[in-house]
């Protein structure tokens, strides 16, 4: 299992403190916090791969915190979980370029399996970049 | 229902009196013053036609009658005295008017009553009488002129007489005149079968017969004698009476005309009317029976529809309200059972770094979390199904060939089945026109109510499926089994949510639920019934869609 860092954002402090044991546990190193707006902070400072994030949540929401990571580091996965399956929130939340999202209750193992994906994919899409970039410096003479 | 028919009847009864009202009333009254109208024309008409038949009888007989008296007063001068004491002379006279046979004989009377002369055919009963103290030789003397009433006198027969005197009062010319001439006159004058005319004198005798063969005047012509010398018409309920004083109001002819009698012709108009207005009255009656109980009969159909209607869009509110409900509890539950399984994970994860030795119960431990982790997956997974059926996003819709659906869809009930040895009987209807729908919910719903079936049929029934072309251009895919059916109290909650009536481990009371909100959804139906032989039946209809158009 790669280690990579995951912010997991969720209202529910139980929720908060036994995910991020878990996740600790099996080696991932885990931020939390207990709002969008706070999320928005931890993200400035800090490298974060993947974010989880609660989409009912007072105040700022999951969505609306979404679409402020998308502005700030548009590199980020993240991965919605709700509580709530309505269509709209769902097709909302990908439309948004959210990676998946999950329903609660869900179990550590497929919750780590859609985190790993979303970091792969971030992986795989820094790599390209990468690439790329290494391609234009080669092609440039310097 | 009792309410609801008093209801109608009151309507109806409230439109028939409506139309009563509107049509029947106004005909009746106009009916009724036609009638009135006709009948008073008529007696107004009678009335004049009697006294233009009274006025031209009247001079017929007053013509009659001076002309008797200017004849008697012509012979009177034309002969010297001498000539009428001699009965030769008067028989000349008798023979010269003699052509007038209504001059039935002539005698001759002295100043003195002693009977001169007499012509005519009671010549041996007349001879030698003296006349001096009758009535009528007396007022010859003294007025010169006089004309009796009728009387049968010795013969027998009615006559009166015309009486003069000469200038000197010497004698009296007696004339005897028969009255049936007058007779036939006044019966040409008689207006109809039950009408009347005669002529009586002052004290009230006839004068002439009546044409009725009365003999006494009744209180009415009495009274008509009282009026002073006029000429009156009277009209009563039933006659009109017309009369004309006669020479010198010596007598009065009476005309009596029925009004019953100048009636029938009006009276068969008007019972063409009556009968007329009967039919009217009695083709609007049936007119508004038939309208009135059309239209409540309408107005009841139109409130039994509106009422199912009700019921049908209460029916609609309440699943959609379930629906709202479900969703929300579904999602207040689930955070909580997401905290649930992550606790309890976080044990399995932090039990095998415990000594096995150290902890007493470590395998009921172990085994009490695998059960707490099940349960909230159990809880998990009907929340999931709670909310599936909203929960799919992709709503793109393929060109679906029903048959083809149902076929694939049994394809993954067909082990299931051949292990249990049910037989699916499938009846397809060829060249269903395909249409643009969800096909894995179309399928997910014939999936669950197929695995319904199977469960209701056991071991060895029969489950069958057919699709057809039904009412309305819809697609109609029936399944139906040959299990025990549904209790009849059960059929309108079967598609209520947590609905169940398998085993509580078999069934989460969702299946139907969740396929009745999908076909909702794709604008179809689905419906519940037992069928007459036994077992349940369960009939969706979805519309056909072609691109651009809703079916």
């Amino acid at each position: 299992m790669n280690e990579f860092n995951v912010l997991v954002v969720d209202d529910e402090d139980d929720f908060r403190e036994v995910t991020t044991k878990r996740l600790t546990k099996r080696g991932l190193k885990v931020w939390d916090a207990e709002s969008g707006v706070k999320a928005l902070e931890i993200l400035e400072g800090t490298r974060i791969d993947v974010v989880l994030l609660d989409v009912k949540m007072p105040g700022m929401d999951g969505i609306e915190t979404l679409r402020h990571i998308r502005n700030l580091k548009p590199l980020i996965e993240v991965v919605l979980l709700t509580g709530h399956a309505s269509v709209d929130s769902g097709i909302e939340g990908m439309k948004l370029g959210a990676f998946d999202y999950l329903m609660k209750p869900i179990e550590l193992e497929p919750l780590l399996e859609k985190l790993a994906d979303a970091y792969e994919k971030k992986r795989l899409r820094e790599q390209k970049i990468e690439m790329a970039q290494m391609k234009k410096h080669m092609s440039m003479p310097s | 229902m009792e309410r609801m028919r008093k209801y109608y009847l009151a309507i109806i009864r409230r439109l028939l009196i409506t139309f009563f009202c509107l049509s029947v009333v106004p005909i009746f009254g106009f009916a009724w013053i036609m009638k009135g109208t006709v009948e008073e024309t008529n007696i107004i008409k009678l009335e004049k036609l009697a006294i233009t038949t009274v006025d031209h009888n009247a001079q017929l007989i007053s013509a009659f009658l001076r002309e008797k008296q200017e004849l008697l007063q012509l012979l009177v001068s034309l002969y010297e005295e001498g000539a009428f004491f001699d009965q030769k002379q008067v028989e000349k006279m008798f023979l010269a008017i003699g052509g007038k046979s209504d001059i039935v004989d002539l005698l001759v009377v002295d100043a003195d009553g002693d009977q001169q002369s007499y012509v005519g055919p009671y010549r041996t009963l007349v001879a030698g009488k003296n006349y001096f103290d009758a009535a009528w030789f007396r007022e010859t003397m003294l007025s010169g002129i006089h004309v009796s009433h009728m009387f049968s006198g010795y013969r027998n027969v009615p006559h009166f007489v015309v009486a003069v005197t000469d200038p000197l009062k010497s004698f009296v010319l007696r004339a005897t005149i028969n009255s049936s001439i007058f007779n036939s006159l006044l019966h040409s004058a008689q207006l109809g079968p039950k009408s009347d005319v005669f002529i009586v004198n002052r004290a009230g005798e006839f004068q002439t017969p009546s044409l009725l063969q009365r003999t006494e005047l009744n209180e009415t012509e009495m009274l008509l004698l009282s009026f002073d010398r006029r000429n009156e018409t009277l009209i009563t309920s039933s006659e009109v009476y017309a009369t004309r004083w006669l020479i010198n109001d010596h007598w009065l002819l009476i005309l009596k005309a029925d009004i019953g009698d100048s009636l029938d012709f009006y009276l068969q108009i008007r019972n063409r009317v009556i009968l007329i207005v009967a039919l009217i009255i009695a083709l609007s009656l049936a007119g508004a029976i038939y309208t009135s109980i059309a239209l409540a009969r309408r107005l009841e159909k139109a409130d039994k529809e509106h009422a199912a209607n009700s019921l049908q869009y209460a029916h609609v509110e309440k699943m959609a309200t379930i629906g709202r409900l479900a969703a929300g509890i579904a999602h207040e539950i689930n955070n909580p059972l997401q905290m649930i399984t992550s606790q309890a994970g976080w044990i399995a994860e932090l039990l095998p770094d415990e000594d096995p030795a150290q902890v007493k119960n470590y395998d009921e431990y172990r085994k009490s979390v695998e059960q707490i982790r099940h349960h909230v997956k159990r809880a998990g997974t009907i929340t999931h199904r709670l909310l599936g059926f909203s929960r799919k996003i992709s709503t793109e819709n393929d060109r679906v060939q029903i048959n083809d659906l149902v076929g694939e869809t049994l394809s993954f009930v067909q082990k299931e089945a051949e292990n249990n040895n049910i037989t699916i009987i499938k009846s397809y209807t060829a060249d269903l026109p395909p249409t643009l729908t969800d096909g894995p919910q179309v399928q997910q719903v014939l999936l669950n109510l197929l695995n319904n079936a199977l469960d209701a049929v056991g071991p060895r029934g029969v489950v069958d499926i057919r699709t057809s072309l039904c009412v309305g251009d819809r697609l109609c895919i029936e399944i139906g089994d040959n299990g025990p059916g549904i209790r009849p109290e059960d059929l309108k909650r079967i598609f209520d949510p947590f609905f169940t009536t398998k085993e509580t481990d078999k069934g989460t009371g969702l299946g139907l639920y969740i396929s009745y909100n999908i076909v909702k959804k794709l604008g179809g139906t689905i419906t519940v019934e037992n069928k007459q032989g036994g077992g349940a039946l369960f009939t969706v209809r979805l519309p056909v869609v072609t691109l651009g158009r809703q079916g």
